[in-house]
């Protein structure tokens, strides 16, 4: 459904974030892509939507196609309007509106009819929403937000989700509780989503396939089943030893093992 | 007396205060040139109404829309650019833009006012003690209508409430397929409509000249009182402004009317920063 190959994205024309992604997100199922700060996961999902473009990013080199269709030229408007929807991370909700007003602004794009079936599923989601339909979003607490995000998202009826970590800063509790929805969504509505987390293993457990990445590249690919039980994410991004153990701080080595992809 | 002659003017302030309100709620921009945009509203309704010569509610639908479009390429030909770039920019360009305003219409209709055009029958009414005249009742009453109508345009239309997304952020509104610019242009457009209607307003009871690009001016003062993004509020600022000014200039002296709307204008900001019917800021930690 999309493909990216040998994406390359500068900013401002000299600083050079991603050295060529490829990836490729199949209809109907869920890909996580991992990596710890800066490596470019966020410039990744914004190239994909066309946000990349409002920020003096560029894509430079390679393509990004949806459907058939390229999409690396293309504007963040028409992008959305194609049916894909971003997530951004940081809980960016229109914080003066009620929940209600972010989610009709949401279904912007669909047809006036819709609007009110979809508000009516998005609430069936998240009943919490429901309850706090006339706050005012800014108010809300960060998990409440996080679900108004994602159903805003939902209210567009989009092809393909992109969700931009939506654990961050969350309580575990919080975090447990929106996966289980995304899975539900997922489940019941055949949503495409391509999830960027640095909570590796909340995504590797409801994802189908992931991608890693460090400083711009994909280093590492895989089902996410066997990317789990791959030594090196267990121990760079699971934080368990080799025997799959809690790690014990007595034994850790004072030198760091080297990770296999450099 | 005072009172009352201080609300139908404070009604004019209120409603081009609604012209700042409107581009405010879109796009956080102090549009400095809202009262030369007045100005060449109110001569473009004297153009179509003496030059042209068509007849007065003719004249009026001509100019309000020949307002929006003013005010809908200014968007297009400068902000457009500069969406993005730093907000001060964009005032800086509002600024020059009215200079440029006000030279246009002295090129073309010269530095002379204008001759008199009434836009409403001149008649005057007797309530007991007080003189009103209809000229003044009307205006009181159109920009009451005119904050109504906008109250209810951004509270329960999709472009209305879209313009209030906009305002919050611009990669947002994108991410959700809203094209931002399409937005902005409506609502320079309407900022233009605001204007126009102000200077007919103006323009059939003071007569038609250049010194009405001033009551932009005062119009700060109101906008700022009831809060930059308050429809509610710009009438209500535009009011209290319009009270002050004559109650002040009646009792202390005309020259002290204006500057005591100021000192209140001051007053207000250091106790309600962002005025009594803005958006208050919304910080979590």
């Amino acid at each position: 459904m999309l493909t990216l190959s040998n994406v390359e994205v500068k900013y401002a024309g000299v600083i050079l974030v991603l050295r060529g992604v490829s990836l490729q997100v199949p209809e109907g199922k869920i890909v996580a892509l991992l990596g710890s700060n800066g490596a470019g996961k966020t410039t990744t999902l914004k190239a994909i939507s066309g946000l990349l473009r409002t920020e003096l990013g560029e894509v430079t080199a390679g393509s990004i196609e949806f459907c058939g269709g390229r999409i690396d030229r293309v504007d963040p408007e028409q992008i959305a309007r194609q049916g894909i929807i971003q997530v951004m991370e940081g809980r960016k909700v229109l914080k003066h509106l009620t929940v209600e007003e972010n989610l009709r602004l949401g279904g912007y794009i669909r047809p006036a009819a819709e609007v009110r079936s979809d508000m009516e599923m998005v609430y069936a989601y998240f009943p919490r929403l429901r309850e706090k339909r006339t706050a005012v979003t800014g108010y809300l607490s960060g998990g409440e937000q996080q679900m108004a995000l994602i159903g805003r998202a939902m209210m567009a009826r989009p092809r393909l989700m992109l969700l931009d970590e939506p654990s961050m800063g969350l309580a575990p509790l919080i975090v447990a509780e929106i996966y289980a929805i995304i899975q539900r969504l997922a489940a019941e509505e055949g949503a495409t989503i391509l999830l960027v987390e640095q909570n590796a293993r909340a995504a590797l457990r409801i994802s189908d396939y992931a991608y890693v990445m460090e400083n711009g590249r994909v280093v590492l690919d895989g089902p996410s089943a066997a990317l789990a039980e791959n030594e090196d994410i267990r121990e760079f991004y699971l934080g368990m030893g080799k025997l799959g153990e809690r790690k014990n701080f007595r034994e850790v080595k004072t030198y760091k093992r080297r990770k296999r992809w450099l | 007396m005072l009172v009352i002659s201080g609300m139908m003017n404070g009604a004019i302030y209120g409603l081009v205060a609604l012209g700042f309100v409107l581009v405010y709620k879109a796009s956080a921009v102090l549009n400095f040139a809202q009262g030369y945009m007045l100005l060449f509203g109110a001569y473009l309704f004297w153009f179509f109404r003496v030059t042209v010569g068509l007849p007065l509610v003719l004249a009026m639908i001509a100019a309000v829309a020949a307002g929006f479009a003013g005010g809908a390429l200014i968007e297009r030909l400068t902000l457009r650019r500069l969406i993005g770039q730093p907000l001060i920019s964009m005032v800086t360009v509002t600024i020059f833009l009215s200079l440029v305003l006000e030279g246009l219409v002295s090129m073309i209709w010269g530095t002379y006012p204008l001759q008199h055009v009434a836009a409403f029958p001149e008649s005057t009414i007797r309530l007991g003690k007080m003189v009103l005249t209809t000229q003044s009742l009307i205006a009181f009453g159109l920009a009451l209508l005119a904050a109504g109508a906008l109250i209810v345009f951004f509270r329960f239309t999709r472009i209305g409430l879209a313009m209030r997304g906009v305002a919050e952020g611009h990669q947002i509104m994108q991410s959700m397929g809203i094209s931002v610019r399409r937005i902005l242009n409506v609502s320079w457009g309407l900022a233009g409509v605001a204007a126009t209607v102000g200077g007919i307003l103006l323009g059939s009871t003071l007569g038609f000249q250049l010194g009405m690009s001033h009551i932009g001016l005062l119009a700060i003062p109101a906008a700022f009182i009831g809060g930059l993004e308050s429809p509610e509020g710009a009438i209500l600022g535009g009011l209290l402004i319009g009270l002050i000014e004559s109650i002040v200039s009646g009792y202390v002296g005309n020259a002290a009317g204006v500057p005591a709307a100021f000192v209140v204008l001051i007053l207000t900001m250091l106790v309600r920063p962002y005025g009594f019917f803005g958006l208050e800021r919304i910080e979590r930690v």
